[in-house]
């Protein structure tokens, strides 16, 4: 589906408001058909990426091309890009199909290649309906907005956006006012959809379970950088900074020293790793996810601690092991007794080496 | 004794003070001087003479409110807007004269308008001819849009200010031109401030006597003038309360059509 | 980033123009009650004699005396009816507070030349001399439906089981009344009294025609500008300007604005 194509390029993007520096030095791009998510915690700069692209803020410095050509400067209104804002934005002084219609009505009959006004009313009806059925909601066309719940409204919005034939769509954390059940329902929805149409898809959220359900791509943000960009897979699995390794999943962060490839030495002990490549004796950021930590008999284990609480997850038990210098979150299918004096090993390509991140 | 009772002293005010009032302008409307009933008062002011003058205050009172509309929907669409610094105290300014007693502006009016008043002043001294301008329409006119300017300002400001920006983003992002976000989305979305904006402009200005009295030195006659003469020097209280009467009903058939622009009375008005 | 600069040159030069509209005439006004001159044409000098001569006029003190008579003694009443009757309507049913409310915005919603009339007819009617008492009653009406809007947010504010929490504690409806509700919706009563007392040193309409021999400040003016510009009005006219200010001041302190009336 992806076709190597870039769509769209993000180079050297900065953004002040006045004395703060909102994005900084941001390089992106997004292919043909893609699913983006923009993830990372409130006030790192996703959603001011996300008015760049939509035209509604103007880049300090840098450039944004689409299909190659420089749009840094062009007003919304003349790109082809639409947006599903935040809290929907619907014009309450229209209907549901008016509320789609908007910008179809906008365009000359030509624009939609129609050859007089009353077939262009055909089209747009036409169109709308699609829309409709698309975000299954047919029937509600008479309906006024203010009568809709916050799921429908959402499917108006989205509805809104894509019956303009984008080649992108914003998403600026559309989930966000919803009930988990329906989160999740919309979710797959949404990719379908994305699929279906084949548009590229660019999706801003701070929830890390929504962005490695339904992107291809994963760009996570954090004080105003991309810190890494990647397929969830990537990402999850491995995490280039302490930091996403701790915004995507849980983790146990620990400081540690490279001391030759393959031997790193934390928590005073020295463990085998698949990392190279490091400075002898560099400190690094060691991380190791709680379900990659296996809980053995306490005189076999490379640590040796106590279960300070357990607290059953669903699939899983959470327990927290205090080996004296580090307390560990480790994640087991089999539960321990709390005081219980617990092993915990750890395979060698379970041991993530980051290097340490220069303070932003 | 049950809570809701504490009202009782506010209702009874409220009817013996405002309905039962109103009653008595009906009564005195269809009765003549000796308490009899007639239609006579009516069919008095259905003579030319009077109904000129009833024409002559709506029109004027119509040509204020449009000249409010002009000159206050850019003013409260350009305070409502985000790229303007101490937008707030801006907007306190530009309500404050509406606090201050319509007499006083009138007067202040009055000081720049009179034959030798501060214009004609201003006019001498760069050497061009007085002009003659307390009696004519324009005068009154403009006092009356001084008076009543804020008032149109401040339902329409209200509405702006409480439209959600996105919504023009929205607009823009589906394609909509900056005009074509004031035609399609800002002007519809402020109806029901506009709608309030005209009834706090239209009413009192349509009923007013003092401001023509004041700018016309009488040559300008309307509807508030004949009833202030007919209750206060001429004391003829059955005319002057079928005036009154045919007044109000005119104005509750127009505030009643402009209610059907904005049904939902969602308009940020005074009431 | 042109065009942008141009758009905010051109709303700049609108509003000041709008703000130009509305405050010369009030500058020109306030600037001539301190001229030496009784003309409007020429700037002989700075006096305060305007003023003192206003203070030294019968007619205006008395006039004075009036308006803040009528506005204390107006307010005092609406305060009382229009707090009971906040309380009382929070506590009615729906169909109830419906008609109260329809009833409350009557005198709103009618021209202050209708209302002012068909007060005066009753009065007349009844044959209740017209003066410093059926102007206050008069007031009353006007006043109190602001007291009971001011009061009435703050009551909606309010938790509904504070005053069954007081009577669950041992307290006299009364009681709880004074110790719980009152404190809870103090604000609003203030606004609505300030609100209350502006709007009747304020009015012209309503006075004019409601009262015979006494005269407030306001028909003090209509009656000396109907002779015609007279410098000592001028003065009268900015002390009045600057009173409002200080009251509307006040009040906005407390609401802002945009939510008077």
């Amino acid at each position: 589906m992806i076709q190597d194509t870039r769509l769209i390029e993000i180079k050297n993007v900065c953004k002040r408001f006045g004395e703060t520096e909102v994005l900084h030095d941001v390089n992106l791009y997004i292919r043909k058909c893609e699913f983006v998510t923009l993830l990372g915690p409130s006030g790192c700069g996703k959603t001011t990426l996300l008015r760049i692209l939509g035209g509604f803020e103007m880049p300090t410095s840098g450039e944004v091309l689409f299909e190659g050509k420089d749009v840094t400067a062009i007003p919304p209104y003349k790109r082809r890009i639409n947006t599903v804002f935040q809290k929907y934005a619907l014009f309450n002084h229209l209907n549901v199909y008016d509320n789609i219609a908007f910008g179809l009505k906008l365009k000359t009959p030509e624009q939609m290649g129609c050859k007089s006004k009353k077939e262009q009313k055909e089209e747009i009806h036409r169109r709308v309906m699609r829309m409709l059925k698309l975000v299954k909601m047919e029937g509600y066309e008479k309906r006024s907005t203010n009568a809709l719940s916050g799921g429908q409204q959402q499917r108006i919005a989205i509805a809104r956006a894509l019956v303009n034939e984008p080649e992108v769509l914003l998403l600026d954390e559309p989930l966000g006012a919803l009930d988990l059940k329906l989160r999740k329902e919309m979710q797959l929805e949404l990719k379908t959809m994305q699929q279906q149409l084949g548009i590229t898809f660019i999706y801003v959220t701070h929830d890390q379970e929504e962005a490695l359900t339904m992107s291809d791509t994963i760009a996570v943000m954090n004080g105003g950088r991309i810190q890494q960009i990647g397929d969830p897979k990537g990402i999850y699995d491995e995490p280039k900074n302490a930091f996403v390794a701790d915004f995507i999943g849980e983790s146990n962060i620990l400081d540690g020293v490279m001391l030759e490839d393959e031997l790193v030495k934390f928590h005073g002990t020295e463990f085998q790793c698949v990392d190279e490549g490091f400075a002898p004796d560099e400190p690094v950021d060691v991380v190791i996810r709680p379900e990659d930590i296996m809980i053995v008999g306490a005189d076999v284990g490379m640590l040796t601690g106590t279960v300070e609480s357990v607290i059953f997850k669903g699939v899983h038990y959470e327990m927290m092991v205090n080996t004296g210098a580090q307390r560990w979150k480790v994640h087991s299918t089999t539960m321990q007794p709390v005081g219980s004096q617990v092993g915990m090993t750890i395979v060698p390509y379970n041991i993530h080496i980051m290097r340490k991140q220069k303070e932003a | 004794m049950k809570r809701s009772w504490y009202a009782s002293p506010y209702a009874l005010w409220m009817v013996l003070f405002t309905a039962v009032p109103l009653l008595f302008v009906c009564y005195y409307a269809f009765t003549d001087a000796s308490g009899a009933f007639t239609v006579g008062n009516f069919t008095k002011i259905a003579q030319p003479m009077y109904l000129l003058v009833l024409w002559d205050s709506v029109r004027l009172a119509f040509l204020c409110t449009v000249l409010c509309l002009l000159i206050g929907y850019p003013t409260a669409y350009f305070l409502s807007g985000r790229d303007l610094n101490h937008a707030q105290s801006l907007v306190v300014l530009i309500l404050v004269p509406m606090w201050m007693n319509f007499l006083l502006r009138t007067y202040a009016m009055m000081t720049l308008f009179e034959d030798n008043g501060v214009i004609n002043s201003l006019l001498e001294a760069v050497g061009l001819p007085r002009l003659h301008m307390i009696g004519t329409e324009g005068a009154v006119l403009t006092g009356m849009v001084y008076n009543f300017l804020p008032f149109m300002v401040l339902p329409i400001y209200t509405v702006l200010k409480k439209m959600d920006y996105s919504i023009i983003e929205a607009a823009e992002d589906l394609g909509c031109s900056p005009l074509r976000v004031v035609t399609r989305v800002v002007l519809p979305m402020s109806v029901p401030g506009v709608v309030s904006g005209v009834t706090m402009v239209f009413m009192p200005a349509v009923t007013t006597f003092a401001i023509s009295r004041l700018l016309s030195s009488g040559m300008i006659y309307l509807v508030g003038d004949m009833i202030e003469d007919y209750f206060i020097s001429m004391n003829n209280r059955n005319v002057g309360s079928s005036i009154s009467l045919v007044m109000l009903v005119l104005i509750i058939l127009s505030i009643g059509l402009l209610r059907k622009v904005d049904p939902d009375n969602s308009g940020g008005g005074l009431w | 980033m042109n065009s942008h600069r141009t758009s905010r040159f051109l709303k700049g030069t609108w509003l000041a123009l709008v703000l130009a509209f509305l405050y010369i005439p009030i500058i020109v006004m306030i600037a001539l009650s301190f001229n030496a001159s009784v003309s409007r044409a020429e700037w002989t000098g700075f006096t305060l004699g305007w003023y003192a001569k206003l203070f030294q006029s019968r007619q205006i003190m008395e006039a004075l005396k009036v308006t803040l008579e009528v506005a204390v003694v107006a307010t005092a009443v609406s305060v009382v009816i229009g707090t009971l009757g906040a309380i009382g309507m929070h506590a009615m049913n729906a169909g109830m507070a419906n008609v109260l409310n329809t009833l409350s915005y009557l005198p709103m919603t009618t021209p202050d030349i209708v209302t002012g009339v068909s007060l005066m007819l009753m009065f007349v009617f009844t044959r209740v001399p017209l003066g410093k008492w059926t102007m206050i009653m008069a007031h009353v009406t006007f006043d109190t439906p602001y007291v009971l809007f001011s009061v009435m947010p703050k009551l909606r504010q309010m938790n509904p089981n504070l005053y069954e929490a007081a009577l669950d504690l041992g307290c006299h409806p009364a009681k709880a009344l004074t110790k719980v509700i009152l404190p809870e919706i103090n604000p609003g009563i203030v606004s609505g009294a300030l609100l209350a007392f502006t709007m009747s040193l304020d009015d012209f309409v309503i006075s004019y025609f409601t009262s015979n021999t006494d005269q407030n400040l306001a028909m003090i003016v209509y009656s000396a500008a109907r002779r015609g510009v007279e410098p000592t009005m001028y003065a009268l006219s900015t002390l009045m300007f600057i009173v409002i200010m200080v009251l509307l001041l006040a009040v906005n302190r407390r609401s802002g604005l945009e939510n008077m009336g």
